[in-house]
């Protein structure tokens, strides 16, 4: 199992392009007019938006998990 | 809450999305055209080159105010610096000015009476006893439902609309490119054509170009493979410092992922359509997909027409099928060419365009790829090189 993990985005970096939803196999980021927006709840931690990210604005933090 | 009903409902107003508006306006029902961005063509994500037959083949007016300017063919350049040039006399394609040729291609489906909304997100489909019936979509801060009969789906790489219908658009991260570009000036690059570079350190899997506006002004990019672990933009800041190219005088910066093969299968699901990037309909060579999006923009409406004029909505699945039968195909085998030419070490590359500079130039400018495996099935260090052979085997 990939360590779980959740997505963070430099806003001062990113473009809004939409790449990382695209790439995403869950749906688990949605990319809107004014902002970006990441939903834990789908996101199977593959880490594909991060290295798709044209400006390496996407990376991760472990996400803690109980037990 | 705002309630709206149309025939039909496309969704991004890029390139498929107008054509479909404007052909199924045309035919007389009704259409909503939207889409998220406060200004339709803006920003763009492009390097903005096509080919000159689009117009005439998809009836868009050759209008002097989104072409910068026409381009008579393509350099290619080696990893080592060997060059090919593919010239031609007349004028092989254009570049445009996406911000306001996206703009007008929406301005023709409105003079054609589709209703435009710019600024208008689509956020989710509504479902009535299963079935689509419509999406829920917010102007500014308005929250808005829309009824219809169909949806079209082009919404572009994120695909979201699509994918939330039920749709299956998932590539693999290796079938999308990663793309980073800069308008800027730059002087020193013959402005008739677009100049291409090759090589696994300038560009894994991609290249960098330069398309040029006006004489001093160009596109300059790169795409590289998305799953590589470094990023465009790095690849692209490296060949112009390694090239001295001057980065002062940046117009825009314009950034976005492309999808470079694994065309969706199932384009079309009840009353639900896939078309453009969103169905992944780009060629997985060079990465453009603008012709595609029109060629797929036109079928797709075609059977939405249909399916309205006769109530069924069975004569959707014609689009899958038809677009299958003919870009599909095509794409399919440029498809396999890009599988190929991923595999060429710099070695190669330089290998290949030198002995191609010397081969039949017009028969290779014709874009015949038959012509040119021939022509480096001829030479000596392909034919004693079992793995150079090998790759070109694969193609015939």
């Amino acid at each position: 199992m990939p360590e779980k993990i959740r997505i963070v985005v430099n806003e001062d970096r990113c473009y809004l392009c939409g790449g990382c939803a695209g790439v995403c196999p869950t749906l688990a980021i949605e990319v809107h007019s004014n902002g970006w927006e990441f939903f834990q709840d789908k996101c199977i931690s593959c880490r594909i938006c991060i290295n798709t990210c044209p400006v390496g604005a996407l990376s991760a933090e472990p996400l803690e998990v109980e037990g | 809450m705002k309630e709206m009903k149309y025939d039909v409902v496309v969704v991004g107003a890029g390139i498929a999305g107008p054509i479909v508006a404007r052909n199924v306006a045309k035919a007389g029902y009704s259409v909503l055209l939207i889409d998220k961005k406060p200004a339709i063509g803006s920003p763009k994500q492009c390097a903005e080159g096509i080919n000159m037959k689009v117009f005439d083949e998809y009836d868009i007016p050759y209008d002097k105010r989104f072409i910068n300017r026409e381009i008579y063919g393509a350099k290619l350049y080696s990893p080592s610096g060997y060059e090919l040039e593919l010239r031609y006399k007349e004028a092989s394609g254009v570049i445009l000015e996406r911000k306001v040729f996206d703009k007008m291609l929406a301005y023709y489906a409105a003079k054609a009476g589709a209703d435009v909304l710019a600024r208008t997100e689509a956020q989710d489909v509504i479902r009535k006893e299963g079935k689509v019936v419509g999406i829920t979509a917010k102007h500014e801060n308005e929250p808005v439902e829309i009824y219809t009969n169909i949806i079209v789906a082009a919404d572009g790489v994120e695909s979201t609309i699509a994918r939330k219908a039920g749709l299956n658009t998932y590539a693999p991260p290796h079938e999308f490119d990663s793309s980073y570009e800069y308008e800027m000036l730059i002087e020193g690059y013959d402005p008739d054509l677009i100049h291409l570079w090759f090589g696994n350190e300038v560009a894994p899997r991609g290249y960098v170009w330069v398309f040029p506006k006006d004489e001093d002004r160009a596109n300059v990019g790169i795409g590289i493979a998305s799953d590589h672990p470094e990023t465009a933009k790095h690849y692209l800041d490296k060949w112009l410092e390694e090239n001295k190219i001057q980065t002062k005088r940046i117009l825009e910066v314009n950034v976005g992922v492309v999808p470079v093969g694994g065309f969706v299968k199932e384009l079309a699901k009840d009353n639900v359509l896939v078309v453009g990037d969103a169905a992944r309909q780009v060629n997985p060579m060079h990465g453009g997909g603008m012709a595609e999006a029109m060629g797929a923009g036109t079928i797709a409406s075609k059977w939405i027409v249909k399916a309205l004029e006769e109530e069924n909505l069975s004569f959707l699945q014609n689009y899958t099928k038809e677009w299958w039968e003919t870009d599909g195909k095509r794409l399919e085998k440029v498809l396999k060419v890009r599988h190929v030419t991923e595999k060429l070490t710099d070695e190669d590359l330089d290998l290949f365009i030198q002995i191609l500079s010397g081969a039949d130039a017009e028969k290779i400018a014709g874009g015949d790829y038959g012509e040119v495996i021939k022509a480096l099935l001829k030479h000596p260090k392909v034919l004693m090189s079992k793995r150079r052979l090998s790759l070109l085997k694969e193609l015939l």
